[in-house]
């Protein structure tokens, strides 16, 4: 019997220092997190939204489940940037930062996570292969890679990771173009 | 028994990937590039040098029948902080070991020490064994990376070092090129010990 | 010395019967290989006899580093690198093939000690792990063309089961493939490695082997009989979405892979039984990957998967002690 109260003491004292100590360093740590959070949203960010002066993170319109974040030079609405994702690729979830100007024009677009294959599907990531969606709307491109007959470059001995990318920009496209006037409207109503 | 002693078997005579074949999980997963390899030995030493620590402080007063229990509480202390750190201040490391951190936990060299040096030895004697051992596997990681990524990225710590004509071998970065490497390495080594 | 049987118990490993055995394999080849030339022109020719060279001297020069006796007389080497060589598109370049011999000689066969221990097809290996690091080159497919139209330009395209799998993942049937002359795989006048393309100069080397009782028939039969089977049945159930069984059974490397490639004695179950065994799991496994994996042809890795399982095989078919086969 004093045998089991002695265990007990000793791992119930090793696991309270434990805990104490981690709920330490987690509140010591919060803040540089949230910050390094903040930094890699801005960072996608500023990469597809054209130039502007406010802070997109914190200027953003939810609908049906996507965040529309929006970019304003002088207080008018020059970009939106929103996240798209496919399962399509080789391998997982490919996610993908789309930004477009007012018009719907593409402004970039970003490879936020990807899990393709290395030196292969991976090269989506790569400049030229982003760079060729630049300029494109969707009414004024065939969204399909060339070698289904569209208007996309496919990476040769990949055409699935090409191809479920841009079928991924599409389909944030569409929503986009489905929900205009609300995004751009709503935050109208919110200034 | 000497500092010098114990903190040098680590990296040769039982170097803990090459001789005595243990965390392989991160060995194998995180070694596609040189960086990746230092990053992931870096933070295993720090957990292992620091369990070895408290494990031997509080070993004379932890009981054999929790002791494992206690050692794991103890490591996966650690291993949060480093998780932690990491993220909060160095992210873009964070996201490309992702789940190995965490999986540090599980890594047998540390359970492993705690539980053959540090539960039995000194403080002392118990920083330069986890240095020791952390010194080795970090090696060992940087090693194994830098082949890798020489061979199936052209570089080493994203220095191109093979030119552009140089056509990756892309199995080299895959898992079938974490142990050939793997088992190409021990070989040496075990060649190295015989003569 | 023609009467002896290598392949089934007791076994006798007496070195002066490996260079007929492999001058006999080598022979069963050579109308595989010639329809290679044939179809493919210089290229191949380069392509078989850097492979073959390379081969050779690797080994010499591993045996030679490594301090062992100089073994490459027996041929071994020289029909690895000439396996090697029908195993890849005819249009690869050099360093390729010979970055292939390195791996098919050294992390094949060598670090394993050599011929008879290897437990995996030392050409086998070297044509996934160039498959993999090389997925633009290994999948160039030169396409067929008479040796005697000297035109300057190579046309690339798909083989027979890629065009397959990628008519399946763009519209979910196989109607949109192009539709294929049958005759065609049968001679060799389709894209694809460049040993491989012709079933009928494979199955006459087959039949060769089988007479000359290098190997016998269980795994050639078994394996392409499993392919026909399970193709069969599928196709039975949805012509739209699975190709026939003739056509399974003679585009891609299955024959190849069935005469020359799963037979290797060193790698293969002893018994019969064994025998049967891993042909029907190499059938498996292939028609697996063709219908669901992600690469079109999969009798590479059917086959190094079964070498792996062959140590099991052989323990649970081991003969018992007396009259028991």
């Amino acid at each position: 019997m004093k045998e089991i109260i002695r265990l007990t003491v000793v791992l119930t004292c090793v696991c309270m220092v434990a805990g104490f100590a981690l709920s330490y360093v987690n509140a010591a740590t919060k803040e540089a997190r949230a910050y390094q959070d903040r930094l890699e949203l801005l960072g996608a960010l500023n990469m597809v939204l054209p130039e502007h002066d406010n802070e997109a993170d914190k200027d953003t319109v939810d609908i049906s489940g996507i965040t529309y974040y929006l970019a304003k030079k002088d207080g008018n609405i020059n970009g939106v940037a929103f996240k798209t994702s496919t399962e399509k690729g080789y391998s997982g979830l490919i996610e993908v930062i789309v930004g477009v100007d007012i018009s719907g024009q593409i402004h970039a677009i970003g490879i936020l996570s990807q899990k393709e294959t290395p030196g292969l599907g991976s090269k989506i990531d790569e400049d030229w292969f982003k760079d060729q969606y630049k300029g494109k709307t969707l009414e004024g491109a065939n969204w399909a890679v060339k070698k289904d007959n569209g208007d996309f470059e496919q990476i040769s001995g990949a055409t699935i990771s090409p191809r479920a990318v841009t079928g991924a920009i599409k389909e944030g496209l569409t929503g986009y173009e489905q929900n205009k006037m609300q995004i751009l409207g709503g935050s109208d109503v919110v200034q | 028994m000497s500092f010098s002693k114990e903190f040098i078997k680590g990296i040769w005579r039982e170097n803990p990937v090459f001789i005595l074949v243990l965390g392989m999980c991160p060995v194998l997963a995180v070694t596609t590039s040189a960086a990746n390899g230092l990053a992931m030995g870096l933070a295993a030493t720090f957990v292992l040098l620091c369990s070895n620590m408290v494990i031997a402080v509080i070993r004379s007063i932890v009981p054999d029948r929790v002791r494992i229990p206690v050692f794991i509480v103890v490591i996966a202390s650690f291993v949060t902080v480093v998780d932690l750190v990491m993220s909060g201040y160095f992210r873009s490391l964070h996201h490309s070991l992702g789940l190995f951190i965490p999986l540090i936990v599980v890594n047998c060299i540390i359970l492993g020490r705690a539980e053959a040096f540090a539960s039995k030895n000194s403080i002392f004697l118990s920083i330069a064994d986890g240095l020791g051992m952390g010194a080795g596997f970090t090696l060992a990681l940087v090693i194994l990376g830098s082949i890798r990524e020489l061979f199936g990225n052209g570089s080493i710590f994203s220095y191109q070092l093979l030119g552009s004509g140089y056509e990756p071998i892309l199995v080299m970065i895959l898992p079938p090129g974490a142990f050939l490497t793997l088992g190409i390495l021990t070989g040496v080594f075990a060649a190295i010990e015989k003569k | 010395m023609k009467d002896i049987f290598v392949s089934s118990s007791p076994h006798i490993h007496s070195p002066e019967d490996t260079p007929w055995i492999m001058r006999q394999v080598v022979y069963a080849l050579i109308p595989g290989a010639l329809i290679g030339v044939y179809f493919f022109g210089i290229p191949a020719i380069t392509v078989i006899a850097v492979s073959v060279v390379s081969c050779v001297i690797i080994e010499a020069l591993w045996q030679k580093l490594t301090k062992k006796d100089i073994t490459v007389t027996d041929g071994s080497a020289a029909l690895t690198g000439l396996l090697l060589a029908m195993n890849l598109p005819s249009g690869s370049p050099w360093w390729l093939v010979v970055l292939g011999s390195l791996v098919a000689i050294v992390i094949g066969k060598q670090v394993y000690g050599g011929l008879g221990n290897n437990p995996f097809n030392p050409a086998l290996v070297a044509r996934v792990f160039l498959l993999i690091s090389f997925p633009v080159h290994m999948t160039t497919w030169p396409q067929p063309r008479s040796f005697f139209s000297l035109s300057a330009d190579t046309v690339t395209g798909a083989t027979p089961l890629g065009a397959l799998k990628t008519a399946i993942f763009e519209h979910g049937t196989i109607t949109a493939a192009p539709h294929l002359n049958l005759m065609d795989p049968f001679l060799g006048n389709v894209g694809g490695s460049l040993g491989e393309i012709s079933a009928l100069a494979l199955i006459l080397g087959g039949i060769y082997l089988i007479i000359r009782k290098i190997i016998n028939w269980h795994i050639p039969i078994f394996y392409i009989g499993t392919v026909a089977l399970i193709t069969g049945i599928f196709w039975l159930m949805d012509p739209n979405t699975f190709a026939d069984p003739a056509f399974h059974l003679i585009s891609g490397g299955l024959m190849l892979g069935a005469f020359f490639m799963a037979t290797d004695m060193v790698t293969s179950p002893i018994t019969n039984k064994g025998k049967i065994i891993f042909a029907i799991g190499c059938g498996v496994i292939t028609v697996v990957i063709r219908f669901w994996g992600g690469y079109p042809e999969g009798v590479s890795f059917a086959i190094l998967i079964m070498n792996a399982l062959v140590p099991l095989i052989n323990k649970a078919t081991k003969p018992g002690k007396f009259g028991a086969v």
